[in-house]
């Protein structure tokens, strides 16, 4: 006897037992198993068991046909699906354009806006920021910086020198 | 002529008109082109001719017999708006059937589907009689018999795994054959010859102990 399978047979003899079991076998392949099952005690009680089965399975019931209506019925449902897909299918183009064009316009007033607001902040800041160092620059550059009146005569000299045109 | 079934339309009778003479396969490929080509009433007639072989697959795959006829009609939906695309090269049962099966997986994942569980066991008397009309191999006296004899076969297969209760149900109850079962769950046939032999060893032995307890 060969190693036994988990049904109690021999593994190699399981797929034709289930055949023999349907009387699928031609006569020399029924005596052959037939020759093992004399001989081999657990493919015997596993024949037993899997004819038991059988019968007992035999009980059960058949899922009945579901009669002559069901096609109709099945084509109702379909054709119903189909109408109702129709439907979707004819705004579709329309529903997508939409879409297109609301998104195009939410991203040209989006890229409008971020424009703006940036010019407004930054623009005069930078003016103002520009023009106090320029004229920091020209003062420090500028030759009054070095003639600053320290006396009386000093004073007097430069407002003669403004009224004469030197300056 | 008298062959077409009452109720068939006109294009699905030309089709099957001359049906006595050929197979069955060959008038499914007619009828196949025919719906392919936008006639509704050969698909119906499909339907017709697979409608019964259908409920029996998902029948035998649920186990619940009031699911059966919704699954069976979205089975039939599918296939409809998958026909253009069916380029014949398996017969036409063979690609339904294999639509049949993934539906009826999608609607076990999709309604997570609990086994029935049965709160009490049938008594010693119900076992004993069962075991009298399977050991005598007579059929079961009368209704009240049969729905008992019934009752403990669905609580046996409840004990099996899915596989081998599908496996039963479909060859035994169901009357598909060990090479039906391997084209439609793209197994080997001498694996399914194999699992449907251990699945009957374990059905066995879960009544067997049970037996043994009455």
């Amino acid at each position: 006897m060969n190693a036994e399978a988990n049904s109690g047979a021999c593994s190699e003899y399981e797929a034709r037992l289930e055949d023999y079991l349907a009387g699928h076998l031609s006569g020399a392949e029924s005596n052959a198993v037939a020759d093992h099952l004399r001989r081999c005690g657990g493919c015997r009680a596993a024949v037993d068991k899997a004819a038991t089965s059988v019968r007992l399975l035999r009980l059960m019931e058949p899922t009945p046909d579901p009669g002559p209506g069901f096609a109709r019925i099945a084509m109702v449902r379909i054709n119903q699906q189909l109408a109702a897909e129709e439907g979707k299918g004819f705004w579709q183009p329309f529903v997508a354009l939409a879409w297109r064009f609301a998104a195009t316009v939410a991203v040209v007033l989006a890229l409008g806006l971020s424009y703006e607001a940036v010019r407004k902040h930054r623009t005069p800041v930078q003016t103002t920021v520009a023009q106090a160092r320029l004229n920091d620059m020209r003062y420090m550059f500028s030759a009054e910086q070095d003639r600053v009146p320290s006396t009386r005569d000093d004073v007097l000299i430069m407002v003669a020198e403004t009224k004469n045109g030197n300056h | 002529m008298s062959d077409v079934p009452k109720g068939v339309s006109a294009q699905a009778a030309a089709i099957a008109a001359p049906l006595v003479r050929r197979s069955r396969a060959e008038e499914d490929r007619d009828l196949v082109r025919a719906a392919q080509a936008g006639g509704e009433p050969a698909f119906e007639e499909l339907i017709r001719r697979h409608q019964q072989r259908v409920f029996a697959l998902v029948g035998g795959i649920l186990h619940r017999r009031e699911d059966v006829e919704d699954v069976a009609q979205q089975i039939f939906l599918k296939a409809f708006l998958s026909l253009k695309r069916f380029d014949q090269r398996s017969a036409f049962s063979t690609w339904l059937y294999k639509i049949s099966i993934n539906e009826c997986w999608d609607y076990l994942r999709k309604k997570k589907v609990r086994p029935l569980v049965y709160e009490s066991d049938l008594s010693e008397e119900q076992v004993s009689r069962l075991d009298g009309i399977v050991s005598n191999d007579r059929p079961p006296a009368g209704p009240d018999e049969r729905a008992e004899a019934r009752e403990l076969l669905e609580r046996l297969l409840e004990k099996l795994s899915e596989q081998d209760r599908q496996l039963l149900l479909l060859k035994e109850v169901e009357g598909f054959s060990v090479e039906e079962l391997a084209d439609i769950l793209e197994l080997n046939v001498n694996t399914v010859k194999v699992r449907l032999f251990r699945a009957r060893g374990r059905i066995m032995e879960h009544y067997r102990k049970r037996v043994e307890r009455a």
